[in-house]
């Protein structure tokens, strides 16, 4: 296979989801001896923005946009060592701490917005569920993370996402990182009240806001 | 006379091979992967029993043997309570039954407006929906944005059952202390807590997680419901494709290990226990990841569970929330789909389907109304045809012979007043008479229905002094899980 062809695989199965065959080529270009950097900006990131436009055209459903994620992820994963080995840092859109709320076990959303972040290129660190002010804090100092996503799909358990916020605040840390908020029931008034700094209905919006928190 | 309704269950999509495939693969679930269960006690009772039980990952695996002994205690039969006697309904897997709408966060209001609900429109709609002929178990169809969420169950009570002649549908968010504290404010009204064990006047619902999980505050109050004689709705909140495999038949396995995962923990506490197999399942929605009650699949799946729990000789609770916003043209052909699916497929208690609205966040008293006559035109369904010697009529077809009519007979008159449905908001008029009677929507003419309901109703059916004893009671029992709560958070 020529590495012309490697990298049109690569972007064909990236747009199909099929990521174990993802990471075999990716793993396949290193040993080509392709350029890490390249095949990132040429093959994987059309690709997982033509799977976002089939998406938001519904020609493209939610299991199609986990396995293509997937598929990005893997390969990403590879390239990104590979640049590391080389001694160039290939910076990340931005560090992202996620985690589902204390007293909330709903994982399914929290996972959605986490792959979807992860495939547009943040650094990702998924807390999980039932995650407490503590460890959020914890992770964001150990991490020097921008930005932190809480997931609440209880009307009972979303106000603690503000009590996170709180502690926070009492940490004196709370303009070090940007704050975004979601889960079935969080409103846009909800993450106004607890002083977040943004909120997205779906996990594509959520991708376009933690970029646009990046830029602020 | 206790109410005993209509019976449903002449639509099947399972055939009986289907079913017990999916029994058989439930066994394989339950007994080789098993559920997790966070809260200690419940792992301890399973083990006591015999069942294998991984205490470091909380896992419980429910052999075969043990799962039908756990059923064989399920009763099919038993009796849930109103405040009257004509309230009271007799539960069987036959029977068809309505719960209203519950915990919706907005409510759409008389006025058309959107907005968060408060704790006066729980009172509100609890008032409204208590005059509609057709429901039959009451639920708290909001949770109002002026309380503190945590324990607000405590003020739900206070906010429904004063106000209700029907069975109450109650939660407990918090665990046994909830339950316990439903018990005391049950028992204002019913002069003893063992008044309340005897003849409780509520029931309780746990809501599992998918795939095979519950929670701590599930098997608390599943084992406090089971010491106290409490009704309990078992139920799984599916989304299959999400949380559960997308094939129907799949989301049925996961399902059916689940519920009965605490439907076996409930007798093995107390065999008796009366248990409703129960679900508020719905589809994935695969472009947005939402949850949508009123998707076809979502019915399919419905009607289908309730053949599930009827091979097991359960009661079975499904139906859930329509996904319209307004009452349009979506809201009438959702509703009219879900409940008649599920009355026909014999879902015993056709769930949320008074009022709930936009994948369970709204709350609509138009809808309520509306909801009520199309409940009305769907047990018009169930009741079906009669076929014997008075209806096949043979006499009077000779009688009138060739030409002529049917007005004039006794036995049209009979039949017409024992069996036709006559609506109440449906219009069957013609343009001109429409147009001279102020041209009306269905939904206009619903929210004048709600609007006189709401003017001639604002009492509780119990005292007042009962009334303010449990919103007293709630109130110390609210504030008192708010300081729990922050003890918690503090830690």
């Amino acid at each position: 296979m020529s590495i012309d062809e490697i990298k049109k695989e690569l972007y064909d199965n990236v747009l199909s989801g099929d990521f174990e065959i993802t990471k075999e080529l990716a793993q396949k270009a290193i040993k080509e001896g392709i350029n890490p950097l390249e095949a990132i900006n040429t093959c994987l990131i059309p690709a997982i923005e033509l799977v976002g436009e089939k998406f938001g055209k519904r020609e493209y459903f939610l299991p199609d946009l986990m396995r293509s994620a997937n598929a990005m992820k893997s390969a990403l994963s590879l390239f990104e060592e590979e640049i590391h080995k080389s001694g160039i840092e290939r910076k990340s859109l931005g560090k992202i701490i996620i985690g589902t709320v204390k007293g909330d076990i709903h994982e399914i959303g929290k996972s959605i917005v986490a792959a979807l972040l992860s495939a547009r290129g943040f650094d990702v660190t998924d807390l999980g569920i039932d995650v407490d002010a503590e460890s959020f804090i914890n992770k964001l100092i150990e991490k020097d993370a921008d930005i932190l996503a809480m997931s609440a799909l209880l009307p009972i358990t979303m106000p603690y996402q503000g009590v996170v916020i709180e502690e926070l605040k009492k940490k004196g840390l709370r303009n070090k990182v940007k704050v975004m908020v979601g889960g079935a029931p969080v409103t846009q008034e909800h993450a106004d009240k607890i002083g977040a700094d943004g909120y997205a209905d779906n996990a594509v919006d959520a991708v376009k806001l933690a970029e646009k928190l990046m830029t602020k | 006379m206790p109410i005993r309704g209509l019976k449903g269950g002449m639509l099947k999509f399972l055939s009986d091979d289907d079913l017990k495939a999916i029994h058989i693969a439930t066994v394989e679930i339950l007994s080789e992967i098993g559920v997790k269960m966070e809260y200690e006690p419940a792992l301890e009772i399973f083990k006591d029993f015999g069942a294998k039980v991984d205490f470091k990952n909380k896992v419980v695996k429910i052999g075969e043997d043990l799962l039908r002994k756990g059923l064989s205690s399920a009763p099919s039969t038993f009796t849930l309570y109103g405040k009257t006697e004509d309230t009271d309904i007799k539960v069987d897997p036959q029977r068809v039954y309505t719960i209203g709408g519950s915990s919706a966060l907005n409510v759409f209001d008389l006025e058309g407006k959107y907005r968060p609900a408060v704790f006066d429109d729980l009172i509100k709609f609890t008032i409204l929906l208590n005059q509609m002929e057709n429901l039959h178990i009451m639920h708290a169809i909001v949770i109002p944005s002026d309380i503190e969420e945590y324990g607000v169950d405590r003020l739900l009570f206070a906010g429904t059952f004063p106000y209700t002649t029907r069975n109450y549908y109650s939660q407990s968010q918090t665990g046994a202390d909830g339950v316990i504290e439903q018990l005391k404010m049950a028992a204002v009204f019913q002069g003893s807590e063992d008044a309340v064990r005897q003849r409780p006047m509520f029931t309780e619902v746990v809501c599992m997680v998918s795939p095979l999980k519950h929670e701590k505050v599930n098997s608390e109050v599943i084992i406090e419901c089971a010491k106290n004689n409490i009704p309990i709705y078992v139920e799984v909140d599916a989304m299959p494709g999400g949380t559960t495999p997308a094939p129907i038949a799949g989301c049925l396995v996961e399902q059916n290990a689940n519920v009965l995962a605490g439907i076996v923990l409930a007798q093995l506490v107390k065999p008796g226990t009366p248990c409703i197999y129960s679900i508020a399942s719905g589809l994935m929605d695969m472009t947005s990841g939402g949850y949508s009650g009123a998707a076809p699949e979502t019915n399919l799946l419905h009607c289908c569970t309730a053949q599930v729990a009827h091979y097991y000789n359960l009661p079975f609770q499904g139906g859930t929330g329509i996904d319209a916003k307004i009452s349009d043209a979506q809201a009438g052909y959702e509703r009219a789909m879900q409940v008649l699916s599920n009355a026909l497929a014999g879902t015993n208690f056709v769930h949320l389907s008074f009022g709930m609205m936009e994948m369970m966040m709204l709350a609509s008293y138009e809808q309520v109304v509306i909801d009520n006559e199309i409940m009305g035109a769907t047990y018009r369904m169930l009741k079906g045809v009669e076929v014997d010697d008075f209806s096949l009529s043979v006499d009077l077809l000779r009688k009138t012979g060739h030409g002529g009519h049917f007005l004039n007979y006794k036995e049209t008159s009979e039949y017409v007043r024992k069996n036709n449905w006559i609506p109440k908001l449906t219009n069957r008029d013609p343009w001109n008479t429409w147009q001279m009677m102020g041209a009306k929507s269905m939904s206009e003419l619903a929210r004048e229905e709600a609007k006189r309901i709401l003017s001639k109703y604002s009492e509780p059916v119990i005292s007042k002094e009962q009334t303010e004893e449990i919103l007293k009671m709630a109130k110390a029992y609210h504030k008192k899980a708010q300081e729990k709560l922050k003890k918690l958070e503090n830690k």
